[in-house]
Parts: structure tokens; sequence; C-alpha cells
């Protein structure tokens, strides 16, 4: 299999990470439950995982690193923690549903601050307009469809100008584009483990700048348990319940990975493979790609749509052929609105570290034979 | 005899032994005694007596003060520092 949506999940993983998984499934138990020497191991891990992770997203203070389920999971966390009923929120054309669902559960008054795709400038023309009165702002680092790099950097300052509370979905850009949460000055940041990160499912980190946050969960900490209220302390404060240790265990590899290899390695090999994949597929006239004329503001993420055939359709000629991509919305219908094809969707092919130009040729191929 | 030196986390305690390890002093951290925790679960890192002044020193400078120091006699009583 050819497995091209590591924007899903990255299914190629380095060896360590599973290794590690099964080693702390073997040796450790749980951290802040007891001071034998599993309880230990496991409360090691846990704290050289936020380390590291604190080293790579230049976080000042690893208490800031919270472990969460999911990027969903945190996004939760941050905006329940921001947004009440009827506040103002303003958030980018390309946000998830991660992003989308819990402001309307909420009740909050979402503006989507539009803009065309791949055009950073009016991205920032966009949130300029809408963020005068608004509680809160959420932004994707990239578009989970297009790859599209938005200018979190600038967005982010003009929230603070503003004193407007930014939370980043960093989920798409953790492992390749790199973060740097200090300077950035968000409030929150979430991603998952098992994207970028090199982790296993079930595994994400929410970022937080203040312990001032709102859990989703309550229960048992280790830590002041005479207390009903939750410690105001981070990170026992979102972090009630059993650590997923094995899974801690293998983002720590995943993350020291990154670290060797480095981030900008990762989006340079991504690219370069994107580039390949496209170039293959010149001249296939029925292909229509969604290419920034810009390199540098799109990652390894390519999204297609294929005249006269559905997108789902060319995801299941593509799996016979023994080529894994996505299709459809990619649980983003705000940016399918926004780039013009929600009507149609599209067929990602997303490149991780670990595919080699020969797959991405390969890929190629199969698609331009579905398509003779 | 030993010092206890009691954090308001798990995460505190880890860090400060950290710390103090990178100083050459060696702190082993550990659960605080049911009836030295005001306030239910928590840890703290063990130092030798001779250690303690140079190692609450250390913390202090780094950020990592922590919230009581207990004596632990040989007997195994812990009690408040006097």
């Amino acid at each position: 299999m050819i497995y091209l949506d590591s924007a899903a999940t990255s299914l190629q993983k380095p060896a360590a990470v599973r290794y590690a998984v099964a080693e702390a499934m073997r040796t450790m138990s749980s951290p802040g439950r007891g001071g034998y020497e599993s309880a230990m191991l496991a409360a090691d891990t846990v704290l050289d995982c936020r380390s590291a992770l604190a080293d790579l997203l230049c976080v000042r203070d690893l208490e800031q690193v919270v472990f969460t389920s999911s990027a969903t999971h945190g996004l939760n966390i941050a905006i329940r923690s921001l947004v009440k009923p009827g506040d103002k929120v303003v958030i980018s054309g390309y946000e998830h549903n991660a992003v989308w669902r819990p402001l309307w559960g909420i009740g909050a008054d979402i503006h989507v601050a539009a803009s065309p795709l791949f055009d950073p400038d009016a991205a920032v023309a966009a949130f300029q307009r809408e963020l005068p009165g608004a509680k809160a702002a959420v932004c994707c680092q990239v578009s989970n469809v297009f790859g599209y790099i938005l200018p979190v950097e600038r967005i982010a300052a003009l929230c603070r100008a503003a004193g407007v509370p930014l939370i980043v979905d960093a989920s798409q850009g953790a492992g390749s584009v790199g973060l740097d949460f200090e300077n950035l000055g968000c409030a929150f940041a979430a991603m998952p483990g098992h994207k970028g990160l090199l982790g296993p499912q079930g595994t994400g980190v929410l970022l937080c700048r203040s312990p001032d946050v709102t859990p989703l969960f309550y229960g048992g900490t280790g830590s002041q348990s005479q207390d009903a209220a939750m410690p105001d302390f981070l990170p026992d404060r979102l972090e009630p319940g059993t650590h997923n240790v094995p899974g801690i265990a293998g983002l720590l590899e995943g993350v020291r990975w990154l670290q060797k290899r480095t981030c900008a390695a990762v989006l340079d090999h991504e690219r370069e493979l994107l580039a390949a994949f496209s170039r293959r597929l010149d001249g296939v006239e029925r292909v229509r790609k969604f290419i920034a004329p810009d390199p540098a503001v799109q990652t390894g993420v390519l999204s297609v749509q294929i005249d006269g055939l559905d997108c789902e359709e060319a995801a299941r000629l593509l799996a016979e052929r023994g080529v894994a991509v996505r299709a459809g919305l990619h649980c983003a219908p705000l940016a399918h609105t926004t780039a013009g094809t929600i009507d149609e969707g599209t067929v990602r092919f997303s490149f991780s570290p670990f595919n080699t130009f020969a797959e991405v040729f390969d890929a190629a191929d199969s698609l331009r034979d579905i398509l003779l | 005899m030993h010092y206890l030196l009691t954090f308001r986390s798990l995460t505190y305690a880890q860090r400060a032994a950290r710390v103090l390890e990178r100083a050459g002093i060696t702190g082993t951290v550990s659960r605080v005694p049911k009836a030295a925790a005001t306030k239910g679960c928590a840890y703290c890192v063990i130092v030798a007596a001779r250690h303690k002044e140079t190692a609450v020193s250390i913390l202090n400078m780094a950020g990592f003060s922590p919230e009581r120091t207990l004596l632990r006699n040989a007997d195994g009583t812990v009690e408040a520092e006097k």
C-alpha cells in the first residue's frame, strides 16, 4: 500500500514509537498514583514527553503543556475556556469541524473571516475587518484540506493588538511548519499526537498560556485530593484520570525523531514530494490541482478535483490500486465553502516524511491509469 | 535524617528533583506521608539532611520553592521543620 493520508493520521512512524508503546505497557503503571517503581517510571516518561514537546514547540514553562486525547479534545477545552453563549468569535474560512461544531454547540456568534485560498494578505485583512468586538478568535495554522499555511503570526499580532485571545489549531502544522508558542502569544494551541508529531492515536497536546482554564472533565489528579475543586494549576487542572502512558511514551519517541530530523527538513521533503507528484500529473487535463502560486504557503498536502469523476469514486479506484487517500469534505465543510469546492469535495493526497519519490510517482501513475 | 520538600504537584516535584540532580544533589521524588499531607495526596522530594540548606537555596533560585519543609526522623516519623 502507498499511504498518502498522513493529514488524517500518520501511519508510518519511527520504529522507536511502537517499541516505546509496547515497553510502556509492559513496565509502566500510572503517574501520580503511587511512589513505586512502575508509577515513577511512568511519571518520568510523561515528564520527558512534556519537556520534549516544550522544546519542540518553544513553550517557556512545561506546565503549560497539557496532554489530551486529541486535538479535538484540546480545542473543546480552549473554546469552553474563552467563549460563552452569544459571544462574537472570529474564525478563519478554513476551520475544521473540531472548531466549528464546539462554537456552534455553545451558541457563539460565529463570524467567518473568509479569504481566498493561498492569499495570506487577504486572510490578515479579513481578520482585521472582523476582530472589533470579538471575545475570541480561532485560526488553523494549516488548512487540512489544501495544505494552505495561514499567516497565524500576523493574525496573532492583530489579536494581541485588539486584546482578543487567539486559539491556534496547529493540527496540520505541528511536526512540519513548527510552532513558536512563546513568541506567537496566542492563548491556546491545540494539536493531535497522531499526525505530524508521529505518536499513536489517542494522544493530543494543548498548550495553555494561563492556568485560568475551564476543565471539560473533573476527577482525580493525584494532587490536592481533599479539595472538591479541581487544582488551580496546570497541568493537573486539565489532566484528571489516568494518563494514556503508552500513547505518551510513543509520542515521546515521535517527538525525539522530529528533534533529530528537524521540522524544517520534514517540510522540505513533503514539499518536494508534492512538487514531484504534481509534475507527474502535468498534462492530465481532467485533474484540477489546488497548488499555491507561492510554494512557501503550502505544506505537503494537495487536493485535486477530477472532471467527470466523483471524488469518492476516485478514492475508491485508487484504493483498489493500493493507494490510500481521503476524499470528500475532510470534516471541513467551511474550508470547502471558502474555496468553492463544497459541492464536489476533493481528493486529498497528503505526504509524510516516510513517503518516497517512487511511491508518489506510482500514485500519480495510478491516477493517470484511472483516467485513461 | 532526611528532609521532605513538598510541592503542589507531581510535575513540580519531578522538575525540582531534576534541578537538584543537575546541581549534583540526589533528590528522590516520593509521596508525602498521609499524616503530613494537608490537602490530600501530594508529592515531595527527599534530600539528605546535610544537603537541605543548599537544596532549598538552589530550588528557590530556580523558581521551584517548596511549599513546606518536613523533617523525617530516624524512626520514620515526620514533623514540620522547627
